[in-house]
């Protein structure tokens, strides 16, 4: 299973963007399920079609009682990628692909973030090509549970994380933030680490929500793939919003651009999915989020708006003939256009 | 030696017109013939519309609006640690003008944001405006 992870999970940029920077995108996200809180970090490239190059972009946020960090843009001068494609390199943070996992050091001293990560692998990494996004195209691996070790620090507030569990994705391809698309992407993971199932939800829809794309539910048990539901044989059902102001909108000045507080993350995700006598269904309640804020690349006065949200997951159904019922936590990102 | 707000903003609309020029545009076409007058710190200057964006030192005796405010209170806004409807009702920035110019400065505002958001140039110029004096 290492070798694959070396094998596969390799940055795509030098090889995809230098031709055609336009549009071209690529970040290698974490998400650590904290017993008290929720990390996240992420490592961006965005292709500049003005000058050809790749605009860096480290985002840090965590979540304790709430949700805050950093999100910071370097010059292209700042990156630096090695020669085996494994190793990102922005200004002083470092990602980088092991043979067993991932080391992630961040040094953020303008908004006095920094921290050493350690991410073990504890399943098979899994890659899905050609997704449609808007009018462009993205692929995506991901790692469905990773045992993460190390610490990180925001301002005052240091995080200790010690054999957590943890979510990573990597995703490349060629669309536009603005783009006629919307999504929900969320991993889910059990509260007690000897529980081995691990899921990860991904649905693809129109701007406005209104079209389903596609969906599809990953359901890992131990460290193989377990079921994986996909398009019709998955429903899901979101009602409410949740009834609370965003904890943060990141980077800061775009607040003065999105001055509402309606939250756009629902008060409930419902997933039900059936295949072969398999079925499956997985509840997730946010409790809280982040937005995270970039400038449209189809409309010079519209932003787009990533919604981080940390919640409740209760999963119940069977596998396999194998039963599964736990709580977990979840972390839900919602899209919306 | 701190650099004047006015210069930064000179500095930034500059970088706007050459690294957004779409966007430049449309802070211009939201400026329209306004002229809006800024007193930073009691840093008097202007922004003029007419076909471009210039910033100007001193006083401006023909403002459709005038804005009254302090580095520090711009930096609470653009940190989010205040809204901006916030540190008007607080009075730490204060707009005086004819209601339509207000609200086209308002909007000349937001789409300066808009371009400022998507030029490289400008979170080093916020770095600068950090160095208070």
């Amino acid at each position: 299973m290492n070798a694959v992870l070396t094998g596969s999970d390799f940055l795509r940029a030098p090889l995809l963007a230098a031709a055609q920077p336009d549009g071209f995108k690529e970040w290698h996200h974490f998400v650590v399920h904290g017993r008290d809180h929720r990390l996240l970090i992420n490592f961006s490239l965005t292709g500049q079609a003005r000058n050809g190059g790749l605009a860096p972009r480290v985002i840090v946020i965590a979540h304790d009682e709430r949700w805050s960090g950093a999100v910071e843009r370097f010059d292209d001068g700042a990156l630096e990628v090695s020669a085996d494609l494994g190793e990102l390199t922005i200004g002083g943070n470092r990602m980088s692909v092991r043979p067993d996992g991932y080391e992630v050091v961040i040094d953020l001293p303008q908004h006095d973030v920094k921290g050493e990560l350690h991410f073990t692998s504890m399943s098979r990494p899994f890659v899905v090509n050609n997704q449609a996004v808007g009018n462009g195209r993205m692929c995506w691996l991901f790692v469905p549970r990773l045992r993460a070790q190390g610490w990180l620090r925001i301002a005052d507030r240091e995080h200790r994380i010690e054999d957590e569990l943890a979510y990573h994705d990597h995703n490349w391809g060629r669309f536009w933030w603005g783009d006629d698309f919307g999504w929900t992407w969320g991993t889910i993971l059990p509260q007690r680490p000897e529980d081995p199932w691990s899921l990860v939800f991904l649905q693809m829809t129109d701007r406005r929500r209104l079209r389903c794309l596609s969906r599809a539910l990953y359901v890992w048990h131990h460290d193989e793939p377990a079921a994986i539901f996909r398009h019709a044989s998955v429903r899901t059902r979101s009602h409410g919003l949740l009834g609370r102001a965003p904890d943060c909108t990141l980077p800061a000045p775009m607040r003065l651009l999105l001055d509402g507080d309606a939250s756009g993350v629902p008060e409930c995700v419902e997933i039900t999915a059936h295949r072969a006598g398999d079925e499956v269904y997985a509840e997730f309640r946010p409790q809280s989020h982040a937005r995270l804020a970039q400038p449209s690349e189809v409309s010079l006065d519209r932003s787009t708006v990533l919604c981080e949200s940390n919640g409740t997951a209760t999963v119940c159904g069977s596998v396999n003939g194998e039963s599964i019922n736990f709580v977990g936590a979840g972390v839900f990102e919602f899209l919306n256009g | 030696m701190v650099e004047r707000v006015s210069s930064l903003l000179r500095r930034s609309v500059e970088h706007l017109e050459t690294e957004v020029p779409d966007s430049h545009a449309l802070v211009v076409d939201s400026l329209g013939p306004l002229v809006v007058e800024l007193d930073v710190d009691g840093e008097l200057f202007s922004l003029r519309g007419g076909g471009g964006l210039d910033v100007c030192d001193g006083a401006a005796e023909l403002a459709g609006a005038r804005i009254t405010t302090t580095r520090a209170a711009i930096l609470e806004v653009l940190d989010a640690r205040v809204g901006l409807q916030e540190a008007i009702e607080t009075g730490t920035v204060s707009v005086a003008g004819a209601l339509d110019d207000v609200l086209r400065a308002h909007d000349t505002l937001l789409a300066y944001v808009h371009a400022a958001v998507r030029a490289p140039s400008q979170p080093g110029l916020l770095s600068a405006l950090r160095r208070a004096p």
